[in-house]
């Protein structure tokens, strides 16, 4: 249309063949197909923001009000690689920090579920061992040698999750957000890798792909992307391509004290529900209102 | 003026620009041979680059724990450089500080060259640059990079409309003063919304303080202004210019009343953080390795600088003396430098799980992208210096309003014909 109107000014109107010209018909046209088209993306924005206020169960059985904002933040509408949210499930996950020993079997059973390259230099779980009587993450140590310590405490972080999360907040180019089910999801064929979000994380759980990811042909998880990753941003994903499926994350299954707990928050007889009605609970750093998806107890 | 420009040989008009080809030909082999020393540097940096866009982003020292490097660093630099020669240019018109007139033109191209620096460091740092074009197809407008990515080109773009303006005379004096009211809020904006990438982050406790905006402004400001400075004794010195003394001395008050204004606000910063009753461990913890840190080399190298680029200046007996006028600048300019560097590199060094990592220096491949880009921008600078007519028509800088607007008249005329 541009191209015609250029050309309908630059030369005379006889030299045109037929049909070259700007007439007000298909200018008024060209706008009404505008107008149409952002009146159309307008309504799935609408829609998904119905969605988004609706979230959760009624009733006072759901734990789900714990979640002071709980709704889907930058949806787009769109899921990475994976299957959509089977239901209305809520994701969470409560880490009794009495039982953990940090033996660092978590790690270990994520980097293989989740193709982390084993040249890559960073885990999803960072496991915190913090001298005891108080929570001082700031004088905590993430190379001990070994765990089991006796006059020390473990504390395992990954991505908590986020209701509220300051990296899909702080993401300029909406590459990050929050699945209906809780799950914050990367689309790594959109990253531009400026790290943001590394950045606003609180929790240091956005990790960055400096070198291509290197694992042996037969460690590969083919349930997981790995080429995808190179140059972009990972993180925890709750293990979302079994969780959807039914399953539970690996770090769950393979912590050998049954230190964690995974489940939906809207089934009020899941472990995770009962665990944050029965027992005292916090998170890590509350007070950024974050409201993170992985509780401690302990 | 136009007159005899075209009169001279090796002068070519483009949009209304004379740009005098000639005056290279003229040009001496000490010229020529920075020129090529500047096309080398650049060489390189194209080499580093590609060698980057080939192997990925281990070839950077960043890592998870430093997710920004120098390029971030300079980015804030340049971006804050440019906004003291926008300010000297801006009081031009908006506080009829007539003596700075000389300088607008070459003012308002180091904004405009600064900021295309900086934006060109933010594309070779990404190893998929294409993939920025999802800023403009789904923005969100949440995250301060929109903002700042934004303003740093819309900026550039009223930086260079406005050289053009002020070079062709477009408009007269009336468009070059609308011009200002557009471009010296935009600068403000620009260095607002750069804080803001910092200073909106409540996961790093070290930037997360309001303050940090008004230091981004002075800082830059500050620095700006000894940049001009010194850009305008270089200028003067290789004949491409010729100013006043009284300008350099009323340049040099406006530096040091800045720097003070900077060190003030950065002490008030520095006494929140560490005073018993406002101390809070995780702020107090990543501040105090400024001074005792390893981070100490960079930081308190920009306390002892800026009190002695003041004490420099404050001096009234010796304020007015080139040496030392360019002395307080330069060191200035490396203070501010260093600042950013250990504002940025600080906030990383105790990650938001408290893991202290080594200093951030940067690889081999990172210094030489960035001189690669400061090479460009030297030599943009250099090759104006001899081709754009970037001397103000003395009787623009001398007599009042209505006599500037009646000088354009027949050059306006002129054009026409």
């Amino acid at each position: 249309m541009s191209e015609d109107s250029t050309r309908s000014a630059g030369q005379p109107r006889r030299d045109l063949p037929e049909g070259c010209t700007l007439s007000r018909r298909t200018f008024l046209g060209g706008v009404g197909a505008t107008a149409g088209l952002v009146l159309a993306g307008a309504v799935p924005a609408l829609v998904s923001s119905a969605q988004a206020t609706e979230g959760g169960v009624p009733g006072n059985e759901s734990l789900s009000g714990v979640i002071e904002e709980d709704g889907a933040v930058n949806y787009p509408g769109k899921t990475v690689h994976y299957a959509e949210p089977p239901g209305d499930e809520k994701w969470a996950m409560v880490i009794d920090v009495k039982a953990c020993i940090g033996c660092r079997r978590c790690v270990y059973a994520c980097v293989k579920e989740n193709n982390i390259g084993r040249n890559s230099g960073f885990t999803y779980i960072q496991v915190l061992e913090m001298d005891k009587g108080k929570v001082d993450v700031e004088h905590a140590s993430l190379a001990y040698d070994h765990g089991g310590d006796p006059d020390k405490w473990y504390m395992p972080v990954q991505c908590m999750q986020c209701a509220k999360p300051p990296c899909v907040y702080g993401c300029p180019v909406t590459a990050t957000w929050r699945d209906p089910d809780g799950i914050v999801v990367i689309d790594y064929e959109k990253c531009i890798a400026c790290r943001n979000c590394i950045v606003t994380c609180p929790y240091g759980a956005r990790h960055f792909n400096w070198v291509e990811p290197e694992i042996a042909e037969a460690e590969i998880n083919p349930d997981v992307p790995l080429h995808e990753k190179e140059g972009v941003i990972e993180k925890c994903t709750f293990c979302i391509h079994r969780t959807r499926e039914g399953g539970t994350t690996a770090c769950t299954e393979a912590c050998p004290v049954g230190a964690r707990k995974f489940g939906d928050l809207n089934d009020p007889d899941s472990e995770v529900s009962i665990l944050l009605k029965t027992r005292r609970v916090w998170r890590l750093k509350e007070e950024y209102g974050t409201e993170p998806m992985i509780w401690y107890v302990g | 003026m136009a007159e005899k420009a075209i009169s001279r040989p090796g002068v070519k008009r483009l949009i209304g620009v004379d740009l005098d080809f000639g005056a290279l030909r003229t040009a001496g082999p000490r010229y020529w041979a920075f020129v090529s020393l500047l096309v080398t540097v650049i060489g390189l940096g194209v080499i580093a680059w590609a060698t980057l866009l080939t192997h990925g982003g281990s070839v950077m020292a960043m890592r998870d724990s430093y997710p920004w490097g120098l390029w971030f660093t300079n980015y804030m630099y340049y971006v804050g450089l440019s906004a003291g020669g926008l300010v000297v240019y801006a009081s031009v018109h908006l506080f009829n500080a007539k003596q700075f007139a000389p300088l607008s033109r070459l003012a308002v191209l180091q904004a405009g060259v600064l900021v295309m620096m900086a934006l060109l460091g933010i594309i070779t740092d990404m190893e998929r640059p294409w993939r920025a074009v999802w800023m403009l197809l789904t923005p969100n407008f949440n995250s301060p990079f929109i903002y700042t990515g934004s303003a740093a080109n819309i900026y550039m773009i009223i930086c260079f409309v406005d050289l053009w303006i002020l070079i062709t005379g477009k408009g007269g004096h009336k468009l070059a003063h609308r011009m200002t009211l557009i471009a010296l809020p935009f600068a403000v904006y620009l260095h607002t919304t750069t804080a803001f990438v910092l200073s909106l982050n409540k996961s790093r406790e070290l930037w997360n303080s309001a303050v940090m905006v008004p230091i981004f402004l002075t800082s830059a400001t500050a620095s700006g202004v000894a940049l001009l400075l010194i850009c305008a004794y270089i200028m003067q010195r290789i004949g491409a210019m010729k100013f006043k003394p009284s300008m350099f001395r009323s340049l040099s008050t406006l530096l040091a009343t800045v720097i003070i204004i900077d060190l003030f606000l950065l002490a008030v910063e520095i006494l929140t953080v560490f005073w018993p009753t406002s101390a809070k461990p995780g702020h107090a913890l990543r501040l105090a390795e400024f001074f005792t840190g390893e981070y100490a080399i960079a930081f308190l190298p920009v306390l002892v600088l800026g009190l002695g680029a003041f004490a420099l200046l404050a001096g009234r007996s010796t304020r007015h003396l080139p040496a030392v006028q360019i002395t307080a600048s330069v060191m200035y300019v490396v203070a501010i430098f260093l600042k950013r560097y250990s504002l940025m590199a600080m906030g990383f060094a105790v990650d938001p799980l408290g893991q202290y990592s080594a200093p951030y220096l940067p690889s081999l491949v990172e210094v030489l992208i960035a001189l690669g880009l400061l090479a460009v921008g030297l030599l943009i600078m250099t090759l104006s210096a001899k081709v754009l007519p970037l001397r103000v028509p003395e009787e623009d800088s001398a007599e009042p309003d209505q006599v500037v607007l009646a000088s354009h008249a027949p050059e306006q005329a002129l054009e026409v014909g």
